[in-house]
């Protein structure tokens, strides 16, 4: 068994732990995640085909599988605090594969989103939510890439946002009717001072 | 030559602000096949699917949602050329026609900024167009090429997000698919299949962001079977997977010591280097790996 080395020892040791605990299981937690993937991860059968298609598994401690089983036993805490949960590329082989027809990639979205509303989340995600909150683009332009653009006989700008900013403010009602930049704003704060 | 048709051109963060080469390629090179790209003016980040679909699924809906109205606006249907584009336009697109709880949720937002989700307008990924043969076809793509792209080897990268997850998507199956390979031909290039050929190129979900040095392992695995197939070059339809492809062959220098040089274009550009568009005008200068010595076995 691969084992896992994470900084955080409390961490270390629940993830070493292969022992189900019944007073661990969250029955609202198997739910939840059903609801929001749209997914009826309860059929798996545990068959693995997932994880032996998975670009990330080969390289790295996360197994697919393993969290459909998570999802299932409603073990909330192993699922979302778990780092290897951030190493699914969303490339849906897994969900193109499975034999049950389900979709792992969507019970790995809809366990993310669960740990956000905890404030589990890496802070690249959130970088790119208050990129856009200021120009619309997650990854915006630049000097460099004006004058390519001009050279090109393009605008130095493109007609998104970038020459047309009065469509920003819409961008951030929306944003803001999520409350996702303040969240982002409060999380990277405090992550990063 | 048919009418001309006409579609909104989405064209996310990455090829306008990083390859814009691929955008004007795009727009110079379907003209001459008879497809209008129009802009679509106002428009934001897809919003990127991986970051946002992990933070809250339903502010990647309304994001999305506001894009698509933007070309219901127009009247026009939307053609994009990002893979990642693809899965928040269309799949947002095709999610708000068929759910209602989840459109009149998401209009409940729009409604904030006067703007309302209608569901009239299709997406589309202009591979798909320039394949179908009822728009362009691969007939009529040969026919537009002046520099064939003879004695040199291609492999495909199709990305994830065209065509997976495959029943959320109208392009069957996700194995083994030879439809990029067919377009690629068409310019005169010989297609080379390679080991494990639809792996992800490892950017995707947040990944590249995450943990870099595990994203380019996942690229690293993928050129090692490009180079192994004697390819020439990479080609893809997506410009997140060009930029991991092009800049993540420095990082993977960088971190691996292990270097390639091995060319990646948008299929957009290979189409108008073919069609006569010279490496300026592509801009392939912008390129982090140097695109010479494919451009010496066909100019």
């Amino acid at each position: 068994m691969v084992t896992k080395n994470y900084p955080d020892p409390k961490l270390n040791e629940k993830l070493r732990d292969r022992y189900y605990r019944r007073d661990q299981s969250k029955p609202e937690f198997t739910k939840a995640v059903r609801e929001i993937s749209g997914t009826m991860a309860h059929m798996c059968y545990q068959c693995g085909t997932c994880t032996g298609g998975c670009p990330s598994a080969p390289r790295s401690t996360y197994r697919i599988r393993e969290f459909m089983r998570r999802g299932v036993l409603g073990l909330d805490q192993e699922a979302l605090t778990d780092p290897d949960l951030w190493l699914c590329t969303t490339c849906y082989s897994c969900t193109d594969r499975c034999p049950r027809d389900l979709a792992p990639t969507d019970v790995i979205m809809a366990m993310r989103n669960l740990a956000f509303r905890q404030d589990i989340i890496p802070v690249n995600f959130l970088k790119t939510v208050q990129a856009i909150y200021s120009s619309g683009h997650g990854v915006p332009n630049n000097d460099v890439n004006r004058a390519a653009r001009e050279k090109l006989g393009l605008t130095r700008d493109p007609p998104t946002t970038h020459m047309y900013p009065e469509y920003i403010k819409g961008i951030q009602k929306i944003l803001d009717h999520y409350n996702l930049k303040a969240n982002a704003d409060r999380i990277v704060k405090e992550r990063e001072g | 030559m048919t009418t001309e048709r006409k579609y909104a051109f989405f064209l996310g963060c990455i090829a306008p602000n990083r390859y814009p080469g691929s955008e004007s390629a795009s727009i110079r090179t379907s003209k001459k096949l008879g497809i209008d790209l129009v802009p679509l003016e106002g428009a934001s980040c897809c919003p990127a699917p991986g970051a946002f679909g992990s933070i809250d699924l339903n502010v990647w809906y309304a994001m999305a949602a506001r894009n698509i109205v933007l070309a219901e606006q127009m009247g026009l249907d939307i053609a994009l050329i990002c893979n990642g584009c693809y899965k928040s336009i269309y799949e947002v697109n095709h999610k708000l026609k068929h759910n209602k709880e989840l459109r009149d949720a998401v209009n409940e937002v729009l409604k904030e900024i006067d703007m309302e989700f209608k569901g009239t307008i299709d997406v589309w990924h202009l591979a798909e167009l320039l394949y179908d043969p009822e728009i362009v076809g691969v007939e009529k793509i040969r026919a537009s090429v002046k520099v064939p792209l003879k004695g040199t080897k291609i492999a495909v990268h199709y990305g994830c997000h065209l065509m997976k997850p495959k029943k959320e998507r109208h392009m069957g199956s996700t194995e083994a698919p030879h439809w990029i390979e067919e377009l690629v031909e068409a310019l005169g290039a010989e297609a080379v299949e390679y080991r494990n050929k639809m792996q992800c190129c490892g950017a995707g979900g947040g990944v590249r962001g995450y943990d870099l040095a595990h994203s380019l392992d996942i690229t690293n695995e993928k050129l090692q079977n490009i180079v192994e197939a004697g390819a020439d070059a990479v080609t893809e339809v997506c410009p997140f997977c060009q930029l991991q492809f092009d800049r993540g062959q420095i990082e993977i220098e960088e971190k691996f010591g292990i270097r390639y040089n091995m060319p990646v274009f948008h299929y957009n550009e290979l189409l108008g280097l073919a069609q006569g568009m010279s490496p300026e005008e592509l801009g392939l200068d912008l390129h982090a790996i140097n695109t010479e010595p494919f451009l010496k076995k066909v100019l």
